[in-house]
């Protein structure tokens, strides 16, 4: 019967068709890391790989904003609203513990961007002979990154910032190797690490690249990325004539924007004094939701009214620029939109991570603590920023600790929102009084929130990492 | 009660013939006298045989010395000598366990050769309940079986385990095979539950094992109807009916309570926070927004099935199509499905072909549940202040302008979205019955199992959802998803009886490979009148609509190799073994393939004679018992242990971003099964019941192997540690009365599920949120601070500090204790069923016992930091003034929520189904000239006992984040009809 042989050529053609291609198979949509890295464009590609996880919601994006908003949210900066959902409330009352999840997170976004920033890293001097230029563009940024992801660890989780203090730091990773189970190190030994990239990112970044890091635009943390990352170092770590040098070099490179131009920072229609901003497009996140939710006009977080009063409405441009009232609120609108978006706003900006004003309070401040005749150059700092931003500006004749508020005054008004103020009162005054405050309106110097704990995930998959900060 | 074996009544003509002659004969069902269609008649020792029509009417040659053996599922075989040419013959319905067909992996076998724990389930008994997929109507009816249902969104999947978790990353989920095609667990929305014939649920390694990788959690076996020879018959099901939400145990303030709280209450934020004056309290107290009643409503259900079968000896068929249109109870939402089916059979010289297939098409609109958005219209329903209308005076759309959360009916109508799935499930085989040797076969089965579904999202600019898309002015997203999986299994089996052994033994080959696609756009900036892509604003770099795309496609494929086999001595000694080797194409190049087995024995000693001598009131006794492995590849990524690279941007240039650690070493978790098992019946088989012992191990199990977060992430796939799970299952029925006009019948089933982690590679606990995995412990145990209460002195929270006497009012994560398994350890159901004169009442009760949740929707209006928003009534006994005693802790103190004061039991008895129906009786169909007429009312979760402070303790995933969708109470009243 012909169908006996047509049945059994079908069962062999059943039998051959199990070859070994069915459990074979590659992944298309995303890559196999193993057979990656094998040429200088795979490192480019990590690279900005590691600058895209600066975007992560507990870092820069949306979310706990971590080191945009959060620093301010935690201060007297802001004031918590009706409006809020309580996201952030255990955070901004300072009644977090080790197991808040929004403290974890951070911990393990700034730890993803350094791994990401070791795979840019590792090998990669392989490629040293062929494609020098191209690895030194590379590795300077990459070791920038690292360095001042580390740094923006120890600002939340050590003590305190001495540049020699051998309090309990932050793990420094340098390789790639997720087995690893480091100790804590000192603060000290972090500051080792921070310096000594940065120094070595400093040295590649002039040793010839292949091309210029920031052909336009700012996205990307060239030369003077690394100075101002530098600068903002020594200061914390009161190493101060280091502050100045660097903050100097910065300021000598990138001047102050002017009044005019200023309002277009905050829209990205210009770069004016941007050192290195970190880029935001539609559907990759927004920095400001906590301050002002745009797509849902909330706003969690508002400006703390006695701040607010500190400001000339009417001669100070970052009045208008900072702040708006929209639905009858002053609400905190630095994030409101890019340019073109502004008319109907979608809260999307980039963050100016980085800004020549803050190596001007650098150094002011650096000037001040120095004391003695540095004050006439503190002074002579202060009062350039304060002219360039008002009009009409009388220039102030502060001296000691009066020229010191001033400076620390300067600084919260100038750089609200963008991640500084938890962190300036930290390491001067620790101190917090909140006015127009119903609840949580104080935090003393010896509360236990002005270090954050190490996460309890991370103590129980590393019982290497303690001790876990006091009061924790 | 008299047993009624057989009757047989002669007309004997007289004359005996020895050469074949002409046999006429009718068969009737012994309790009523009706006809009995499709009953085998073969002459013993033969190939010769028939079947009787659709009145019990046969005819066959047979010489006069022949013996007729009748044989019909449902019904005691006979053998009836003849002794005219004129035979009628009534035989026992006596559903006896032993002679029940059971599908045993890939072939089918009587009960009586199984080593292995196999419950059967009909789909005459659970077809008619009103619910969309079929895996919700196993619930209560197969022992270790545990069905559970945490949304009751029409076509929503059940959570279904077999014998415990076996996994805690991995899939839990059984493998479901219809028809020979292993299709997706938890996509069933789109078949029809009324076009299957029997769900087996294989539960032991004896039964899964054969089914390797993929076996370990169990594998439930679905056959479809197929026709039978004979006349064809048509059959019409109707039914129409409503769901409504079922009670709420949590209590929310009315506007009155609310605004009595927000005035008279002292918290951090003053009192009277609105600043209201007493006029508008006056006038906003009369306000109650009826937010349930304008959201909410009854849906309606009904549901249309008509099917034909029939054929001849050479020829069979089944023809279905329905129609099944379910509504939610959130406006705007509900299921529609239309469904095809063709099950073909045909024989021709050695050859049997055949084909099984369904094509069907639903369209699904949902609403969001089961999270914290505002807004969610399940959230709406409980965070919505009492006193704010959902219009304002001049009919528009209104927020809760007090908080912030937007109005849930402009949620709901302006957006929408749905989805639309084609399914097609489908095989063809081919059978030959090689001529050449006696018992051997040869058989190729090719199918597929393909979905493919369309979702469409409209975000109106107006709403919330809408302000919150790129542009800030609404979106519209389509996504296209295409799964297409192909099973092809060849075969060469090999069964005969030498007599007094039998001897059944099959090799196999097997591919499978599944191919997911996927591609979705979102545009914005819907502008415009349109709601679709015509609406769309084109990007440009400076108006942020640029639209977003996206696709993935991913593979994975499975080759394996098995046989297996069983050997029966005189009917009463079983032995069976299986082997498989499986090569996967998820795991490294060392740990490809892997090889499982099984062995198992089974003895009938009721079959033993000195047990049929002296044990008369003892009808079966047979003993089973089973070991072997089996294995579980699912629910990890198809490429889990490569180290893989995401697709990245920033600042418009192109990247790439670690997203996963590469473990080369990953494998399979494999299942070591043991089972012992009882099947009696007694006392004229009226008492039946089956006992399970079963102790699994799972080794190398997929654990998160916890990472220092240094490395940026939290932990990596491995295969670390193992679990056990061991219970008892027992299930047994009874036939209390059993007579012609009254029958009553009870039946329950209990299962006892022992989960416990047994190692974890060195680490003795991992706790993840509020969970923690603990050697020595259950998987999934809840792991908080004990909540103490208040101290009437201060109103501050009290906390059980580890050694559960001190109390302190410092919350200290680090004090958190077990507090009980999110997997309830206890389950089952029972039912009772009575007939009388064709009026039935069926009744399907389910339990569980011993499993607890967090119930974080409590929370989320428990929260005194909420008061902004509509609150529980429960904060009006909250702490004031010092010697206040009550367990709402002052709102001045600090709140941790992570505690035993949201974690609840979700003990409770449910009313699964209760049908009352009625079959008009023989003699008036035979006047309509219909064979068959059932009209019937069902309510599906009627009732339902428990504590829980929510709408129903079915929570699967062990937290109630919020906008729960329960389970809905659903009465329909139908027909069915037979022509």
């Amino acid at each position: 019967m012909f169908f006996r042989k047509v049945f059994t050529a079908i069962i062999i053609t059943a039998s051959l068709a199990s070859c070994k291609k069915v459990i074979e198979s590659e992944p298309t949509h995303q890559l196999d890391g193993s057979t990656r890295f094998t040429s200088i464009e795979d490192f480019d590609f990590g690279l900005t790989g590691a600058y895209a996880l600066f975007r992560s919601a507990n870092y820069y994006g949306s979310g706990s904003n971590a080191f945009v908003n959060l620093p301010d949210m935690l201060s007297d900066n802001l004031n918590e609203t009706s409006e809020s959902l309580g996201n952030y409330q255990n955070l901004s009352t300072w009644r977090y513990a080790e197991d808040e999840p929004n403290i974890d997170a951070t911990w393990q976004a700034a730890y993803r961007i350094i791994s990401q920033a070791n795979l840019v890293l590792r090998d990669i001097d392989d490629f040293s002979a062929t494609d020098g230029g191209a690895v030194n563009r590379i590795k300077a940024q990459a070791l920038a990154i690292r360095a001042m992801v580390h740094f923006d660890l120890l600002r939340y989780w050590a003590e305190e910032y001495d540049r020699n203090s051998a309090k309990p730091g932050i793990p420094y990773i340098t390789v790639f190797d997720y087995e690893q189970k480091p100790p804590r190190g000192t603060v000290k030994e972090a500051y080792d690490h921070i310096e000594a990239d940065l120094q070595q990112a400093r040295g590649l970044m002039n040793s010839g690249l292949d091309k210029t890091i920031n052909a336009s635009g700012k996205a990307y943390i060239d030369i003077q990325g690394v100075h101002a990352i530098m600068a903002r170092v020594f200061l914390y770590s009161n190493q101060l004539d280091s502050a100045i040098k660097y903050s100097t070099i910065v300021i000598n490179s990138i001047p102050l924007s002017t009044r005019t131009n200023f309002p277009n920072i905050w829209t990205d229609a210009s770069t004016a004094e941007v050192i290195w901003s970190v880029s935001f497009n539609a559907g990759e996140g927004r920095i400001g939701d906590p301050v002002y939710f745009v797509p849902n006009n909330r706003s969690s977080y508002r400006p703390n009214p006695a701040l607010v009063t500190m400001y000339d409405p009417i001669n100070d441009v970052r009045y208008g620029s900072y702040f708006q009232v929209r639905s009858n609120r002053l609400v905190v609108s630095k994030y409101l939109a890019k340019a073109a978006q502004v008319p109907r706003p979608d809260g999307v900006t980039n963050f100016k991570a980085f800004r020549t004003c803050e190596m001007y309070l650098i150094r002011a401040e650096a000037y001040a603590r120095k004391g003695g005749t540095n004050e006439v150059s503190a002074l002579t700092d202060l009062n350039t920023l304060r002219s360039v931003r008002i009009a009409g500006f009388i220039p102030g004749t502060e001296t000691g600790s009066a020229l010191i508020n001033a400076i620390a005054i300067e600084r919260r008004k100038e750089l609200i929102c963008e991640g500084h103020r938890w962190f300036d009162l930290k390491r001067t005054t620790k101190t917090i009084i909140r006015s127009s405050c119903s609840v949580f309106c104080s935090l003393d110097p010896t509360s236990r929130a002005w270090t954050w704990p190490i996460p309890i995930d991370e103590i129980n998959a590393n019982p290497d990492i303690l001790p876990q900060n006091p009061g924790y | 009660m008299k047993r009624l074996l057989l009757i047989i009544s002669m007309c004997v003509v007289g004359v005996s013939f020895a050469r074949a002659q002409e046999i006429k004969g009718r068969v009737t069902d012994a309790r009523d006298g009706t006809p009995i269609s499709n009953v085998n008649v073969t002459i013993k020792g033969t190939k010769t045989g028939t079947t009787t029509d659709a009145d019990g009417r046969f005819t066959i040659k047979a010489s006069a010395e022949a013996t007729l053996v009748f044989s019909s599922v449902g019904f005691s075989e006979q053998e009836v000598k003849v002794t005219g040419t004129n035979m009628n013959v009534a035989l026992e319905f006596a559903q006896r366990n032993l002679q029940e067909v059971v599908v045993t992996g890939y072939g089918s076998r009587s009960r009586r050769q199984v080593a292995g724990a196999i419950t059967k389930v009909n789909g005459e008994e659970v077809k008619l309940q009103p619910v969309a997929s079929f895996d919700k109507l196993l619930q209560g009816k197969v022992p270790g079986l545990l069905s559970q249902s945490q949304s009751g969104q029409p076509g929503a999947a059940a959570d279904v385990t077999i014998r415990g978790k076996g996994s805690i990353n991995g899939s839990n989920a059984p493998l479901y095979i219809i028809d020979g095609i292993q299709v997706s667990a938890g996509d069933f929305s789109t078949i029809n539950p009324a076009d299957i014939e029997s769900y087996n649920v294989l539960k032991d390694a004896s039964a899964t094992s054969i089914y390797g990788s993929r076996g370990a959690n169990g594998v439930i076996v679905i056959n479809t109807k197929r026709g039978a020879a004979g006349k064809t018959t048509v059959n019409y099901d109707f039914q129409y009916g409503s769901s409504a939400l079922p009670h709420n145990n949590l209590k929310l303030m009315n506007s009155p309570e609310k605004l009595d709280y927000e005035l008279n209450y002292d918290r951090p934020d003053g009192m009277n926070p609105f600043q209201w004056t007493p006029a508008e309290v006056d006038s906003l107290s009369k306000i109650d927004n009826n937010l349930d009643e304008i959201i909410f409503k009854k849906g309606k259900t009904q549901q249309h099935q008509l099917s034909f079968s029939g054929g001849n000896e050479k020829t069979r068929f089944y023809i279905s199509g329905s129609i099944f249109d379910q509504e939610g109870i959130v406006i705007s939402t509900g299921l529609k499905r239309y469904t095809g089916r063709i099950n073909l059979e045909n024989s021709f010289g050695d050859f049997r072909v055949g084909l099984n297939a369904t094509y069907g098409y639903s369209r699904f609109i949902g609403t969001r549940e089961n999270d914290q958005y505002i807004g969610s219209p399940l959230n709406a329903i409980n965070w919505f202040n009492p006193y704010v209308t959902l219009y304002d005076k001049d009919g528009n759309y209104q927020d809760d302008f007090l908080q912030g959360q937007p109005n849930p009916l402009r949620e709901l109508l302006e957006n929408f979205s749905n989805t639309d799935q084609m399914k097609g499930v489908g095989s063809v085989f081919l059978e030959w019955k090689i001529p050449w040797v006696k018992g051997l076969r040869a058989k190729t089965l090719w199918g597929g199992d393909v979905t493919e579904d369309e979702a469409l999202g409209y975000l109106d600019r107006t709403t919330n959802a809408g302000g919150q898309s790129t542009g800030a002015r609404g979106q519209l997203s389509r996504a296209y998803a295409r799964t297409f999986r192909y099973t092809g299994t060849t075969s060469v089996s090999y069964q005969r009886t030498f007599g007094d052994h039998d001897l059944n033994v099959s090799g196999y080959n097997e591919i499978i490979q599944s191919k997911s696609e996927s591609f979705g756009f979102t545009g914005y900036g819907l502008v415009g009148p349109f709601k679709n892509e015509a609406g769309i604003t084109p990007g440009t770099p400076t108006n942020g609509f640029i639209p977003t795309v996206a696709g993935t496609a991913t593979e994975n494929g499975l080759l394996s190799w098995f046989v297996d086999g069983t050997y029966g001595y005189r009917k009463k000694y079983y032995l069976s073994a299986g082997f498989r080797r499986d090569g996967s194409s998820r795991f490294g190049e060392d740990n490809k393939h892997a090889n499982f087995y099984n062995v198992g024995a089974s003895w009938i000693l009721t079959e033993e004679d000195i047990f049929k001598q002296e044990t008369k009131w003892m009808n079966e006794l047979k003993l089973r018992v089973s070991y072997g492995t089996v294995g579980n590849q699912l629910g990890i990524g198809n490429y889990a242990s490569l180290e893989l690279l995401n697709s990245t941007v920033y600042n418009g240039v192109g990247g790439l971003v670690l997203a996963q650690l590469p473990y080369p070493q990953l494998k399979w978790e494999t299942k070591e099964m043991f089972n012992a098992g009882i099947d009696f019946a007694v006392l004229d088989n009226r008492i039946r019941g089956t006992f399970d012992y079963y102790n699994n191990k799972t080794v190398d199990l997929f654990l998160d192997k916890q990472l220092s977060r240094t490395s940026g992430f939290a932990s990596i796939t491995a295969n670390l540690g193992k679990l056990q799970n061991a219970g008892i299952e027992a299930s047994i029925s009874a036939e209390i009365i059993r007579s012609q006009n009254l029958n009553w019948s009870v039946n329950a089933n209990y299962t006892y599920n022992k989960n416990k982690i047994l190692d974890q590679a060195g680490q003795d606990e991992n706790i993840s949120g509020l969970f923690i995995n603990k050697v020595g412990e259950r998987a999934n145990s809840l792991y908080v601070v004990r909540y103490a209460g208040v101290d009437p002195a201060n109103g501050d929270a009290l906390y059980y500090m580890k050694d559960g006497k001190t109390t302190t009012n410092i919350y200290d994560p680090s004090e958190a204790v077990i507090v009980g398994t999110i997997d309830p350890p206890q389950f089952g159901g029972f039912g009772t069923n009575i007939n009388w004169k064709g009026i039935e009442l069926d009744a399907l009760f389910t339990y569980t016992l011993g499993g607890v949740i967090y119930n974080n929707d409590r929370f989320n209006v428990e929260f005194p930091g909420y008061w902004f928003s509509r609150v529980a009534s429960s904060l009006l006994t909250e702490w004031q003034q010092p010697g206040d005693v009550t367990d709402i802790p002052s709102p001045f103190n600090d709140f941790h929520g992570e505690t035993t004061r949201f974690v609840e039991k979700t003990d409770h008895l449910r009313l699964r189904n209760v049908t009352l129906s009625y079959s008009l009786p023989k003699s008036v169909l035979q006047r309509m000239k219909i064979s068959s007429l059932k009209v019937f009312a069902q309510g599906q979760n009627l009732k339902v006992w428990h504590n829980f402070q929510g709408w129903d303790p079915e929570i699967t995933t062990g937290i109630l984040g919020g906008a729960q969708y329960p389970q809905l109470k659903t009465i329909t009243f139908g027909l069915s009809l037979g022509l």
